[in-house]
């Protein structure tokens, strides 16, 4: 397959990604061997890519569960993070793992750490594909990270530019000009 | 793995599933032009495996929405309309739609989602799915990409669940019927 012209370079290739997850999966397996059922928790868009690979790699008992989010907007600011779509099983009591694509500045995360621990899971946990360190305004704790990377806009593997490039089976930068103009 | 006691047999194993994705993936990639700007819509949660192996393999340009249903009661509705606990959050009017699919069953469900879209005037709309169970079918909704024609059995795994369980077995199996009878 070739590269799309909007891509400068691949930062994580297919099998760089497989055999990372293929960890993840196992180092989490191996922490949730004694706890009966673990709740995934997806959130949309970005992780349903992640979230497919990770799944099928855990060989402990689980469920799965997507939340949807949105921000809240003064201007081209972002003030807060909208729950559009909450998950469906009930999380209280549960061993709660929430999987995301990227944490940036962290304040996603942050707020979903706040909102899911309002519920008294059994416990709390976050899968993070990818992080940008540089990003961070505010401390969130990641306890299974895929790869640091730099700060550049990234597409792919479940990431988006305006909701293109989002499936690229690898993790790509994007030309600096496209999302410049 | 505990969990694969409980399948009586594998119907589709992983490597016939991803050889099968490829070729709907080759499909769609021929049905469209980067011009047609396909929005793919995903119905949560059951197809959203099938949906990462198959739109990886897509090179026409396509964009990835997602709708979440439920019923409103215990029994579906014979009309199969259900409650969109997430509709799509862009229009449709004027673009190419593909539906992607875990299962067609009765086709109610997908009978009453393509409705709904189709008011919303889009400029096409097709439906894929990865299975489909002919012999149940109750209402008749057209599916332009069938994946496998399954027999009316109890499956479970690449997505589709039993009680919330078995979702991310790598293959299609068949429950044994002692787990069914159980709950």
């Amino acid at each position: 397959m070739s590269l799309p012209q909007a891509i400068e370079r691949v930062l994580l290739d297919e099998r760089t990604i497989a055999r990372r997850v293929a960890e993840l999966a196992a180092q989490i397996s191996a922490d949730y061997a004694q706890a009966g059922e673990l709740v995934l928790v997806g959130v949309l868009k970005g992780s349903f890519i992640f979230l497919a690979d990770l799944a099928r790699r855990l060989t402990v008992p689980n469920r799965v569960d997507f939340i949807a989010i949105s921000s809240y907007n003064r201007g081209s600011i972002s003030t807060g993070v909208r729950l559009i779509m909450d998950t469906r099983t009930p999380v209280s009591d549960r061993h709660v793992l929430i999987v995301e694509d990227i944490v940036d500045t962290g304040h996603t995360l942050d707020y979903l750490m706040r909102a899911f621990a309002a519920r008294q899971p059994a416990s709390l946990r976050t899968c993070v594909l990818t992080s940008k360190p540089a990003r961070r305004e505010v401390d969130v704790t990641v306890d299974y990270l895929g790869f640091e990377i730099p700060d550049v806009w990234v597409v792919g593997y479940g990431l988006d530019y305006a909701d293109q490039f989002r499936t690229l089976p690898y993790i790509a930068a994007l030309k600096p000009e496209v999302y410049q103009s | 793995m505990g969990l694969q006691d409980d399948v009586a047999k594998v119907l589709i194993p992983p490597d016939a599933l991803q050889a099968r994705i490829s070729e709907l993936a080759a499909e769609i990639n021929a049905t469209y032009t980067d011009a047609d700007r396909l929005i793919l819509v995903c119905v949560l949660k059951g197809a959203f495996m099938f949906l990462a192996d198959l739109t990886r393999q897509l090179t026409v340009r396509h964009e990835v929405h997602f709708m979440e249903t439920s019923s409103y009661g215990a029994a579906t509705s014979s009309s199969g309309v259900v409650r969109i606990l997430l509709d799509l959050e862009r229009s449709i009017e004027g673009r190419h739609v593909l539906i992607v699919e875990d299962i067609i069953d009765s086709g109610r469900t997908l009978s009453y989602i393509t409705r709904n879209l189709r008011t919303r005037n889009p400029a096409s709309l097709r439906v894929c799915t990865l299975l489909s169970k002919p012999s149940r079918r109750e209402m008749q909704v057209p599916v332009d990409l069938v994946g496998f024609e399954i027999p009316d059995e109890f499956v479970v795994g690449y997505g589709l669940d039993y009680a919330e369980e078995y979702r991310n077995l790598p293959f299609v199996g068949v429950l044994k019927e002692e787990v069914v009878q159980e709950r």
